[in-house]
């Protein structure tokens, strides 16, 4: 059975969609390779282009574990919106194991909002806090 | 070096104990809450049985004369460091001449300060551990006091900021009130010279913490358990978590820097894998002993032991982690 021009465009419609870079398909007599181009792609990702849109700069996490907005001994949360906050200041912690990773402000600044959800898997580069940088700081990261 | 700024309260350096001594009448020492000391050394990759600092009460200051890593484990407490605050059970980094300041114990009775390397003061009789009674160990056989200038071992390279889950949360027992501690006790020798009743008053009574407990001992209070008759004994070998009744039946139990010896009747012992939790018990607070069988003792200390085992892996896995970055 002969590969159709519609079928080629569907296929094409699944791989963007499923994020999929390439198939190939081969049957006697004929093959066909598809490879979708990613350049454009990663281009207009929406984590990318925010940030620089509003300068806002973003804490992220830098191992995989789950994302505690408090230690478990204390109430309040290390950053709440509005608090001024160091270059450097934690923002959070990833629990990962028994361990405690420190989830670090990349810039001083206003804290904006606090993204991640308490208790939710994150992973390495996921956005936690959203800080207003002072207009003279540069961030570190 | 370490320069003592403040300190409140009978603060002193203490590694794991002094062990290999105890026949000729040496008692152990060592830190009251010895799973806080082996946390924070695990934190510094240092050997577990390096010397910190056990700190009692507070506030307490002191300044690093170069830089260094350190690690605050044991009590919860509110800690700075230039500035920055500093979460439980945490390893941080000190730049010289950087002030450390403890200022209050919310949850707990003693912080542990370890420091990459450990206390370096000299060893006496096979441990750093400071022996109030006999006045030799630690810094000069005495507690810390301002001006005390403490050396410290070639600090490790320096290391990111990382904390770890508390023993108390990992290890977190049942039907544990707030303000009531429950430790796990195995009966002791004069046991059965106690009738039923007194035995049951014994292991339901909710015992306060009085002001005189130390690291000597905990002395309880509550209402008198007495012996059928009373004991006669001959001075014996005592250890670590034996809890003798005196003639008033207010309990004592004793601590790291208890003698080896003593003629008081034993009514039970402290498990070895629950002395950490006697250790940060509060005076003014309430203590209560659960009966525990000894198989189910040998099974809390399993369950200790795999909780360092677990910090151990998991902190080098996170140093692999990030050296691979």
């Amino acid at each position: 059975m002969p590969i159709e021009l519609t079928d080629i465009a569907r296929l094409a419609q699944i791989l963007e969609r499923s994020g999929v870079d390439a198939i190939e398909i081969e049957e006697p007599g004929q093959s066909l390779k598809l490879v979708v181009d990613t350049g454009p792609r990663m281009a207009a990702s929406p984590t990318l282009v925010a940030p620089a849109a509003d300068h806002s700069v973003i804490a992220k996490a830098d191992v995989a574990g789950h994302f505690l907005a408090a230690h478990p001994w204390r109430d309040k949360p290390f950053v709440a919106p509005g608090q001024h906050i160091q270059a450097g200041a934690i923002v959070g912690l990833a629990k990962i194991g028994l361990l405690y990773a420190p989830i670090v402000a990349p810039a001083a600044g206003t804290v904006d909002a606090v993204i991640a959800e308490p208790g939710a898997t994150v992973g390495y580069g996921t956005p936690i806090v959203r800080i207003r940088p002072l207009s003279e700081s540069s961030p570190i990261n | 070096m370490i320069e003592i700024l403040s300190v409140t309260g009978p603060a002193s350096v203490q590694d794991l104990g002094r062990f290999d001594q105890y026949r000729f009448g040496v008692g152990t020492s060592g830190a009251m809450d010895d799973v806080a000391l082996r946390a924070g050394n695990i934190l510094l990759g240092n050997d577990e049985n390096a010397a910190g600092i056990e700190i009692p009460m507070l506030p307490f200051k002191l300044r690093f004369d170069r830089d260094m890593a350190f690690a605050l484990t044991g009590g919860d407490v509110e800690a700075e460091i230039a500035g920055r605050v500093i979460p439980p059970w945490w390893r941080s980094h000190a730049r010289a001449g950087d002030v450390l300041t403890i200022r209050a114990l919310p949850r707990g009775a003693r912080s542990y300060l370890a420091v990459g390397g450990g206390i370096d003061v000299p060893a006496v009789l096979g441990s750093r551990s400071t022996q109030f009674r006999g006045e030799f160990g630690g810094l000069h056989g005495r507690p810390l006091q301002p001006g005390d200038i403490l050396p410290c071992a070639a600090s490790t390279a320096a290391i990111g900021e990382l904390g770890i889950e508390p023993a108390e949360i990992t290890l977190a027992r049942p039907n544990a009130a707030a303000d009531e501690t429950i430790v796990r006790a195995v009966i002791a020798g004069e046991y059965d010279r106690f009738d039923a009743a007194t035995q049951a008053l014994f292991w339901s009574g909710s015992w306060k913490i009085t002001p005189q407990s130390n690291r000597y001992g905990y002395r309880l209070q509550g209402p008198p358990v007495k012996p059928k008759a009373p004991i006669e004994k001959r001075s014996h070998g005592i250890v670590p978590g034996v809890i003798q009744i005196p003639p008033n039946g207010q309990p004592i139990i004793q601590m790291r820097d208890a003698q080896t010896s003593g003629g008081y009747p034993k009514i039970a012992t402290v498990i070895r894998a629950d002395l950490w939790r006697v250790g940060q018990a509060r005076l003014g607070g309430k203590l209560r002993f659960e009966q525990t069988a000894y198989a189910d003792a040998l099974a809390a200390e399993a369950e200790m032991s795999a909780y360092l085992e677990r910090l151990r892996t998991n902190v080098r896995l996170i140093e692999e982690i990030r050296t691979c970055r």
